[in-house]
């Protein structure tokens, strides 16, 4: 993996340390898997997504000395599916994922409520409010309304690793999966987190039958439904005086009710302020603490409600103290938004406005910063220098002449929508690009090519790749393999073999799957070649049913990485000053950071450049060349 | 110390933002304060706009700085630096770069570029106190470009203006860089230290 050793290396250390009461700097991701080791977990997986990955990663890189077992799954049902058998047989084990693949996971999730669990389970979605890396900012707290299924919502690393640990504790007293939900802010923040004991479990349990309880034919799930209900009564109970929650007591001017990252931004706008008011923290917000709620919020005549996204406390507290005639002031007045993260300024300004205080100094800046704004180069996320994404992309350009679609995927292909490559026309989700082709093709005349990366084609595009073949869609899928799931962190998956324990295991062949969803015509090419990727985009625009292009090229970041670490030499390209003739062909069509421009003339960044030779191959005038200066 | 020190570090994706940022949050804490480092992974880190902030305190609750709240703004790329100054105000310090990296909208000459001297012209127009580096310079000196932002730490610590000692931010590199590159980290430090202290003198 291409990662930063030495912090791996001092990660590890603290991940492992029997030094408690010591303190590190840790993200809360890195937090939360601190705490699953101190609880004693034994299995872990996942399918990595920003902001989740760092958990498992963490995890991934000590699990051999934390004597645990750690693997990445295809995807995250089947992540869940996975650990749930393990806790099945009385084992730790803990799933993690981005909110978008709790959408994949919840079929799974939500009748596991019913069976319930053995070893404790604990499923952490990791929610992207302001969509920061994300295709959308959905609110994972309905999935444990929806489950009916306890939720955590940290505000810091600390509480992160502390509260993940008495979430084991939790789902297996109850024998119920516990939902473990931070944002961004939380999960992608390093706090001081101090070491607590790291607890024994099971290494190895047994599977008990009991068709009644594990079994969800409709007869035993009914009463398995009744038992998830009666379980979350406890918990509720428990909730009512849990230590999880609490009051930070400032009279009773003002009340204020939130919960996770909110709550830090709602500490230092008070702070800001200078106002006086008490603030309730609920720290599990499922199932919710109604008689908690309804005894803090009789206390004052208006009540805010600061959470991020939707009014999913304010809706629960209005439903719970309806009788009581305090005035709750959350989304429904518009007192904040319900799109985007929060911020200690944007509560702060909302907080003004509504109480009628001058706003903190600074906050009116005399800096007109819209006026810099305005002259500013805009500075996106884009393809790296070398990127074979780049080249698959100029070769779609180049054979299709911009006559065909394209439906994209998730991953670092998505960011080919960029100048001056702009692939990418539809971008829904994990394997949408196959589905939606599909129903594209059949629609219009326009040739239809569905773009997705290797990690994505297992995790989700077998069954598009399947119904194209079956109902005879003529789409051309190419799959970008860059031995990789680059995007998320260079994690491992099905193509590259290697598993979560940094074992070689049997790679999966993506030609072969492909073959044996039926598709019958293949290719697979490399994309820095070419002319041979053109002429294979050409045939499969020819063939009359559903095609399949393979392009494999390590990512160029890692290829760049290992290159160095085995001692090899990287050349860059150079440009002929004398043959060049400045028609800049090779900067508006590639769009490479490594090629500059300087004063009306052009030349390749050696730092950046990493010998890939695509532009050699597209420049009219033959005035790139490989350097013989060997610089690295 | 004072109350609260808000540092919001800005640049490049491949400049070393987030080192910068856990370099500084790190020596917080081990010179016993309470600490928030926030980053932002994915997407920025493809040669994106990345910004990260440090905040330093006897209790921080929030990662990210309020808007005109930044006591120091720590700028890696002269862009990037103007990008997020609506988290400055008048009263900054600012700590820049000089070092440009041109973002390839104006490398491909799609987008209009921005000139050094217009945005010193703007930083000098509103700001008291700014100190403007050439870290490359001083990086190519310490024996590496990649220690760009190390330099520019060191040119930080040299304004008395962060709760944390040298020694702290010197003991903090120990703990976070490779063996094997501390020396040329250290290095980078030292001159960035150094570069600073005559860089105040000078404008005195």
């Amino acid at each position: 993996m291409a990662t930063n050793w030495w912090k791996n290396l001092v990660r590890s250390k603290v991940l492992l340390s029997r030094n408690v009461g010591e303190r590190h700097l840790l993200l809360g991701n890195e937090a939360i898997a601190r705490g699953a080791i101190e609880a004693g977990v034994k299995v872990v997986t996942t399918y990595p997504g920003t902001p989740s990955s760092e958990i498992a990663d963490s995890l991934s890189y000590v699990a051999k000395d934390a004597g645990i077992y750690m693997e990445y799954s295809t995807n995250e049902i089947v992540a869940v599916e996975v650990a749930a058998g393990a806790s099945l047989c009385g084992v730790r084990a803990l799933s993690c994922m981005k909110h978008v693949g709790l959408n994949v996971a919840s079929d799974a999730l939500i009748t596991l409520a019913y069976t319930g669990v053995r070893g404790g389970f604990v499923l952490v979605t990791a929610d992207d409010p302001g969509c920061w890396s994300s295709q959308n900012e959905q609110d994972n707290r309905y999935y444990a309304l929806l489950a009916n299924l306890p939720c955590f919502e940290p505000s810091n690393s600390q509480e992160a690793k502390d509260w993940i640990v008495y979430a084991f504790d939790l789902s297996e007293k109850f024998e119920l999966p516990i939902l473990f939900r931070t944002t961004t802010r939380v999960s992608h923040t390093l706090a001081p987190v101090e070491i607590g004991p790291i607890h024994k479990s099971l290494d190895h349990g047994k599977f008990i039958p009991d068709v009644k309880r594990f079994v969800m034919v409709p007869d035993f799930a009914r009463a398995r439904h009744v038992a998830l209900i009666n379980k979350m009564e406890s918990i509720k109970e428990l909730n009512e005086k849990s230590s999880f929650n609490k009051i930070i007591e400032g009279g009773e001017k003002l009340g204020f009710i939130t919960s996770g990252a909110s709550f830090n931004y709602t500490m230092e706008a008070i702070d800001l302020l200078g106002i006086e008011a008490s603030i309730l923290k609920i720290g599990m917000i499922h199932p919710f603490p109604e008689q908690l709620v309804k005894d803090f919020v009789r206390r004052f005549e208006e009540v805010f409600i600061v959470e991020e996204l939707e009014p999913y406390i304010e809706n629960t507290v209005k439903a719970s103290t309806i009788n009581l005639g305090v005035k709750i002031i959350g989304k429904s007045n518009n007192f904040l938004p319900k799109n985007g993260e929060l911020s200690t300024s944007i509560i702060t300004k909302a907080l003004a406005k509504v109480l009628g205080k001058p706003l903190p100094k600074n906050f009116i800046s005399d800096i007109s910063f819209e006026e810099i704004k305005k002259i500013l180069p805009p500075r996106p996320p884009i393809l790296c220098p070398g990127c074979p994404h780049r080249a698959s992309f100029y070769a779609i350009k180049r054979s299709m002449k911009g006559m065909q679609i394209n439906c994209t995927d998730i991953g670092c292909y998505a960011l080919g929508i960029q100048e001056p490559l702009k692939i990418g026309d539809l971008l829904i989700c994990m394997g949408a690009s196959v589905g939606t082709a599909c129903g594209i093709s059949k629609s219009q005349e326009r040739p239809v090519v569905s773009i997705i990366g290797d990690s994505t084609f297992f995790h989700a595009a077998i069954p598009g790749l399947i119904n194209a073949v079956y109902n005879n869609h003529r789409i051309i899928t190419i799959i970008l393999d860059n031995c990789a799931t680059a995007m998320t962190g260079f994690q491992p998956h099905p193509g590259t073999g290697l598993t979560g324990m940094g074992k070689q295991g049997k790679r999966v062949i993506i030609e072969e799957v492909v073959k044996g969803c039926g598709i019958e015509h293949i290719e697979v090419v490399d994309p820095y070649n070419v002319k041979q990727t053109c002429d294979a985009l050409l045939r499969a625009i020819e063939y009359p049913g559903p095609s399949v292009i393979v392009a494999r090229r390590k990512c160029s970041l890692l290829a760049t990485q290992e290159k160095r670490r085995q001692g090899l030499k990287i050349i860059p390209y150079k440009i002929i000053d004398d043959k060049c003739k400045k028609c800049f062909a090779c900067v508006k069509v590639l769009g490479c950071p490594a090629i500059n421009t300087l004063n009306g003339t052009i030349f390749i960044d050696f730092n950046l450049c990493t010998g890939c030779g695509v532009c050699e191959q597209i420049c009219p005038y033959k005035a790139i060349e490989i350097s013989r200066d060997e610089l690295w | 110390m004072v109350e609260k020190c808000n540092i919001v570090i800005a640049g490049v994706g491949g400049q070393g933002v987030l080192l910068a940022a856990e370099i500084l949050g790190n020596g917080a804490l081990i010179e016993g304060y309470d600490v928030r480092v926030s980053e932002i992974h994915g997407m920025a880190q493809r040669g994106g706009s990345v910004v990260c902030d440090v905040r330093i305190g006897e209790r921080v609750y929030a990662p990210t700085t309020p808007d005109g709240m930044a006591d120091i703004m720590l700028g890696l790329e002269p862009i990037e630096t103007l990008r997020y100054l609506r988290f400055t105000s008048s009263e900054t310090l600012i700590v820049m770069n000089i070092k440009p990296v041109k973002p390839v909208s104006v490398l491909m000459g799609m987008v209009k570029d921005l000139s050094l001297e217009n945005i010193i012209q703007i930083i000098n127009r509103y700001y008291a106190k700014a100190i403007l580096i050439d870290a490359m310079d001083i990086a190519m000196k310490a024996g590496n470009p990649v220690v760009q932002n190390v330099v520019m730490l060191g040119v930080l610590a040299s304004t008395n203006r962060l709760p944390i000692s040298v020694n702290a931010i010197k003991e903090s590199l120990k703990q976070l860089v490779s063996p094997k590159y501390l020396e040329l980290n250290i290095r980078a430090f030292e001159l960035g230290l150094k570069a600073g202290e005559t860089y105040s003198l000078f404008r005195r």
